[in-house]
């Protein structure tokens, strides 16, 4: 909002911002925890990474931690341990798939590296979630600078009938998302090689709908307590989507998923999202040291960075039409069959039913 | 042309004598000849001429007696002399010296009308009123700039910025290029009182703080109290910055008139009523605004950058001993971006001041004061539509007496009464949909209420001694609920367990405490002397802001059950001599400053809207110390100054919570910590119609906080920061450079002024903010934003009429 003063100084033209060579303390490579545990249905992920150095020029990759043990312990004893997943899910540990948490208990999560060293984290108790009551699509556009066609996506509206007995903070995450991909086989033209140097178009008959699924995409943040709405039925923006040119062609189906999560896990997100939206001006707040909730046991003063939720967890599924968007990007195109792109499918989803 | 009045009225009203003359001596008899010898009283006041003010600190001396007296606030003086032949002279910086050969023969009053300098003089003078007055009075660290002398600084944007001007002198400091207010002695900005009339303001500044929200031709001088400050100001920890506007004439109407390439303005005054009433209105608008529009590039179409500021001083002398003035200020900022989200903020400041002389000895001022500080967010991007508003209600009054129980005593004796209501935040959903809710903020009350006196006494030539105490009470006033929270555990939402309702002005909260201030003097000679002070100052409002800058996002909140009042603990010693005649005069400071209860912030608080800010703050220890070494050259065709100051201004956070400690408990920089810190000003009058004035300033960068790892959550890349304020800006240094050229106009009229001058000559980026941005597609890579990463060059023409 407010950096705005400095947009327009560097167009009067008084104001620059320019590349920086500037000296940053080495960082120590922090192992880094993010997952939550629900209550439902798993497996529930939980992934480790290595911190890298923030510095001036390129300094390092953030790697997953692999070949750790990773178990959940309940508040009476109850051990559940994580399977590490393979090939792209390494660093990414997973509950079994019956496990769910249980309202009113609270969970640790334990960690011995392959180094040896253990970690754990502060006990975060579940508390229940009430349940979607409605969702709502939004068409939002994003005026962008330098560019004719602003940006868009959809907002999913939730509507929430809060509990007036408890203080409620809310998160909601994009689940597993399917769509009818439509691709133009029509056109597939192949890409030119000495064996097949010829340039026309060879178009396929098949395939123009797919299916294609993919992981929820979580890049914004939707974090809520209900200190403006305790104990009153209210709509809330939940979930953006954006409109890639593929996704609202035809048919587009997500799950949302609406946790209730702790209160420090709460303020843990809202720094984090405070800090995703900052973009560097005079007007930011000063630095936050987001601390999570994550303990090391060797040396209490190791630093360890994000955080284990558990949380209850409700989930809504919805179908979005073309037509439900009043602003659209240009379809984008793909000059293939459908198939060949990574996720797609022929078949529809068993349980599809727009 | 040299005009020259004496006016002489009888003591008793018996006769009045008015004569002009000019140098050429002729000794006049006067008083009413009762046969007196001794004991004969001269009282009188000194004005300007043009304007009618009275001149304060005004020098009267009878070199036969070796006499020399000062004037008053008032401008009056009173001498005590025997039947004899006298010369008067009369003496102010900046007007023509007076000299009258006299035979007193009776009590006389007189009144002198002074005429100013023409600036055709070769010489530039940018002493205040009295040469001496750094060496001789007793108060610690009260500087005065008087418009005159900021004229001689290089101008900021084509004009004269008294926030600015403050700034090079030692011990005051601005964080960057576009911030609001002053830091001053290692504290922050809600640490100064500003007033201007007596009014209190809350946002001084336009655009951010691009240009200071005062008129300079309003205004008549600036004092600024950084040490030890009179036992009649309080409210506010670090300092006192009174500013007081300039009167109309009572004799005729004139004005002024500027453009300059960002704004223009016109002033006026003259009587209302002819020697008795004068008015003075002047109006300052921004043309950026239409700059902007007549850009062809669409995003600076949809933008907007609106201020102007406005004033109306009504001077009325109710008899010869009643004066009364009344002030209206306001100033008013609007700045949108895109035309999305618009920011505003809006300061209006009445006050009613009456000063009177009740007896010879006896004086008395009082102001009653009403000031309305509102400021909001508009958000109109078609989503989400909402608008935050916030106001700031000061209304008040003070009165003081001065009793003078002899030419070196006098008590002050005083109290002051205030009410603050906040209504911190509104926020009102002004789109057609549902998806924003209300929400309002409690709004706060409070009083603060003092009394206050102060006995200054020079015992001999060598030593002053001035001393003071004020007792400050301070009450929290429902209506307002309060929350109880769980003992031995952080305050935060979480740990709230009851609530307590107050009605309508409950008493919800108070605090009180005395506030000594002491400064004793001993002069070596008439041209050097020591000073040592204490001073100890409540604040009981504190700025919660999140950002280096005042701005409408911030918060203004009162003291009360979690907040406790600020309390500042300075002592000072300084040395100060004066070489040459007063030509140079030079100063050695040292301060230790000791503040309770500094506002910190929880990481990552959250500010807006938010009804139990409690816990988002955290109290924390603060200490500033330093050395400031000041040169100055008062007179000839160089004048000038150099300051120099190091200092540390430190914050410290030790809670019973281990984790809310800020950098595990240890001292750490402010964000306003600048240890070294060197101005240097330079004014060359190369002809009598061109100067030319340069200011160079150098400072370390001030500190910042840079990430120490980043990670992954979500999908979004973070930074990971630890401890606050571990590294620096890059240093910050700049050139200033300004040529005046003065046409000589024909007659009165025309007698224009040109401008120019470049800020930043050699283009120095000096970064305001570092930041990291992980942009896709690049490696994560530093960047540096420089507010003003270009020469600037600005032209103004000012005329006055």
């Amino acid at each position: 909002m407010l950096k705005r003063l400095v947009y327009l100084l560097l167009f009067l033209p008084m104001a620059c911002v320019d590349p920086y060579e500037v000296e940053v303390p080495e960082g120590e490579q922090l192992l880094t925890v993010e997952g939550i545990i629900s209550t439902g249905p798993g497996p529930h992920a939980i992934t480790l990474t290595r911190s890298a150095t923030y510095g001036s020029i390129f300094e390092g990759l953030i790697r997953p931690v692999s070949l750790a043990t990773v178990v959940v312990r309940d508040n009476e004893g109850n051990v559940t341990f994580l399977t590490e997943g393979a090939d792209d899910l390494k660093g990414s540990y997973f509950t079994p798939a019956n496990f769910r948490a249980q309202v009113g208990k609270s969970y640790t999560l334990q960690i011995r590296t392959a180094e040896g060293k253990v970690y754990t984290s502060t006990p975060e108790k579940v508390a229940s979630v009430p349940a979607i009551q409605s969702l709502e699509i939004r068409t939002v556009t994003v005026p962008t600078e330098g560019s004719e066609v602003p940006k868009s996506g959809i907002q999913l509206i939730a509507g929430v009938k809060d509990p007036a007995d408890q203080n409620n903070f809310y998160y909601w995450k994009n689940g597993p998302a399917v769509y009818i991909l439509e691709t133009r086989p029509d056109l597939y033209t192949p890409r030119p090689s000495p064996s097949n140097p010829n340039r026309t178009p060879q178009p396929k008959d098949c395939c123009v709908q797919c299916f294609r699924y993919e992981a929820g995409n979580n890049q914004s943040l939707f974090v809520v307590n209900d200190d403006s709405f305790n104990g009153l039925t209210t709509k809330i923006p939940a979930s953006f989507i954006a409109d890639d040119g593929y996704r609202f062609v035809n048919k587009f189906r997500m799950d949302l998923k609406q946790y209730s999560i702790s209160q420090a896990a709460y303020r843990y997100l809202r720094l984090v999202k405070q800090q995703a939206e900052i973009s560097g001006s005079i007007f930011d707040p000063p630095p936050a040291t987001i601390r999570g909730n994550m303990l090391s046991l060797d040396n209490p003063d190791e630093v360890v960075l994000g955080y284990f939720m558990a949380g209850g967890e409700t989930s809504q599924r919805i179908y979005v039409d073309k037509n439900d968007l009043t602003f659209k990007q240009n379809r984008a195109i793909i000059p293939d069959d459908c198939r060949v792109i990574s996720g797609a499918f022929i078949d529809p989803p068993a349980d599809w039913k727009p | 042309m040299k005009k020259i009045y004496l006016l002489v009225f009888l003591f008793f009203g018996l006769m009045a004598a008015v004569w002009a003359q000019t140098p050429a001596v002729k000794r006049e008899v006067i008083g009413r000849d009762i046969g007196q010898l001794k004991g004969i009283k001269l009282s009188g006041r000194i004005t300007d001429e043009i304007t009618g003010e009275a001149l304060v600190g005004a020098t009267v001396r009878i070199p036969e007696l070796d006499l020399t007296r000062i004037t008053d606030d008032n401008g009056s003086f009173e001498l005590d002399v025997s039947r004899a032949e006298y010369t008067l002279e009369f003496r102010y910086v900046g007007y023509e010296t007076k000299i009258y050969p006299i035979t007193a023969v009776g009590d006389a009053r007189i009144t002198i009308k002074m005429l100013q300098e023409d600036f055709t003089l070769d010489d530039v003078v940018i002493y205040g009123s009295d040469p001496e007055k750094n060496i001789r009075s007793t108060n610690m660290g009260a500087v005065t700039l008087s418009v005159n002398t900021m004229k001689e600084l290089p101008p900021f944007m084509g004009e004269i910025d008294i926030v600015r001007s403050l700034a090079t002198l030692p011990g005051v400091s601005q964080v960057g290029e576009a911030s609001s207010g002053l830091n001053v002695r290692g504290g922050g900005v809600d640490q100064n009182l500003i007033q201007f009339a007596g009014a209190p303001i809350y946002n001084p500044s336009h655009m951010f703080g691009l240009f200071t929200a005062f008129n300079p031709d309003m205004v008549n001088d600036v004092t600024l109290y950084k040490a030890v400050v009179p036992a009649r100001f309080g409210g506010r920890s670090s300092a006192i910055l009174d500013i007081l506007p300039k009167a109309g004439s009572v004799e005729k109407f004139g004005g002024d008139f500027m453009l300059s390439n960002f704004s223009g303005k016109l002033s006026l005054n003259g009587p209302i009523i002819k020697d008795k009433v004068s008015i003075l209105g002047g109006f300052r608008i921004s043309y950026i605004n239409w700059l902007l529009q007549s850009l062809s590039n669409t995003t600076l179409n949809n933008s907007n950058a609106d201020f102007y500021d406005g004033n109306l001083v009504i001077s009325a002398p109710i008899s010869e001993n009643n004066e009364s003035t009344y002030s209206y200020y306001t100033s008013y900022d609007d700045f949108a971006f895109a035309s999305d989200t618009t920011i505003s903020w809006q300061n209006n400041a009445h006050s009613l001041q009456w000063k009177s002389k009740l007896s010879e000895k006896l004086k008395m001022e009082t102001v009653g004061f009403y000031s309305l500080y509102d400021y909001g967010i508009f958000n109109q991007s078609g989503l989400n539509n909402f608008k935050i508003n916030s106001e700031i209600k000061d209304m008040g009054g003070r009165t003081f007496f001065n009793y003078a129980l002899s030419p070196t005593q006098s008590f002050t004796i005083g109290a002051e009464y205030k009410q603050v209501d906040i209504q911190p935040g509104e926020l009102i959903p002004t789109g057609t949909s549902e998806d924003v809710l209300p929400k309002k903020v409690q709004n706060e009350a409070g009083r603060e209420m003092a009394a206050h006196f102060q006995h200054e006494l020079e015992i001999g030539e060598k030593i002053g001694l001035s001393y003071g105490l004020r007792y400050d009470l301070y009450q929290y006033l429902g209506a307002r609920t309060v929350r109880t929270y769980q003992e031995g555990t952080p305050v935060s939402d979480g740990s709230a367990i009851g609530e307590t309702n107050y009605g309508e002005n409950e008493l919800i909260q108070t605090y009180d405490g005395l506030a000594p201030r002491a400064s004793f003097r001993y002069s070596f000679s008439k041209a050097s002397s020591v000073k040592l002070g204490y001073n100890k100052m409540y604040q009981f409002i504190h700025l919660i802001s999140n950002t280096a800058t005042i701005a409408p996002s911030d918060v203004w909140k009162l003291s009360d059950g979690f907040l406790k009042p600020q309390i500042a603990d300075q002592f000072s010693l300084g040395y100060y001599n004066n070489f040459k005649g007063n030509i140079f005069e030079t100063s050695v400071e040292v301060y230790y400053k000791d503040l309770q209860n500094v506002v910190e912030y929880k990481d990552g608080a959250n500010l807006i809207l938010q009804n139990h800010i409690e816990t988002e703050l955290i109290p924390a220890q603060g200490q500033s110390y330093g050395l400031e070494l000041y040169v100055k050259k008062n007179l000839g065709t160089l004048t000038g100054w150099i300051s120099y100051t190091y200092s540390r201004s430190l914050r410290r956070v030790i809670t019973p919570f281990e984790e809310e400690n800020i950098n595990n408990g240890t001292w750490y920089a402010s964000n306003f910590d600048k240890p070294h810190d060197l101005t240097l000003i330079g004014n060359y009058k190369v002809s009598t119609n061109t100067s030319i004035s340069a200011t160079f300033a150098y400072s370390t960068g001030r500190p910042v906080t840079f990430p120490e790892a980043k990670f992954d959550f979500s999908g979004n890349n973070l930074a990971y920061f630890k401890d606050r304020n571990q590294q620096r800006l890059p240093d910050f240094h700049r050139l200033d450079f300004s040529v005046n050229f003065k046409l000589k106009g024909e007659g009165k009229f025309f007698d224009g002024d040109w401008t120019f001058s470049v800020l930043n000559v050699y283009g120095r980026k000096n970064p305001f903010s570092i930041f990291f941005d992980d942009a896709p597609q690049q490696p994560p890579q530093a960047f540096r934003l420089a507010l003003l990463g270009i020469p600037l060059p600005s032209l103004s023409y000012a005329i006055s009429f």
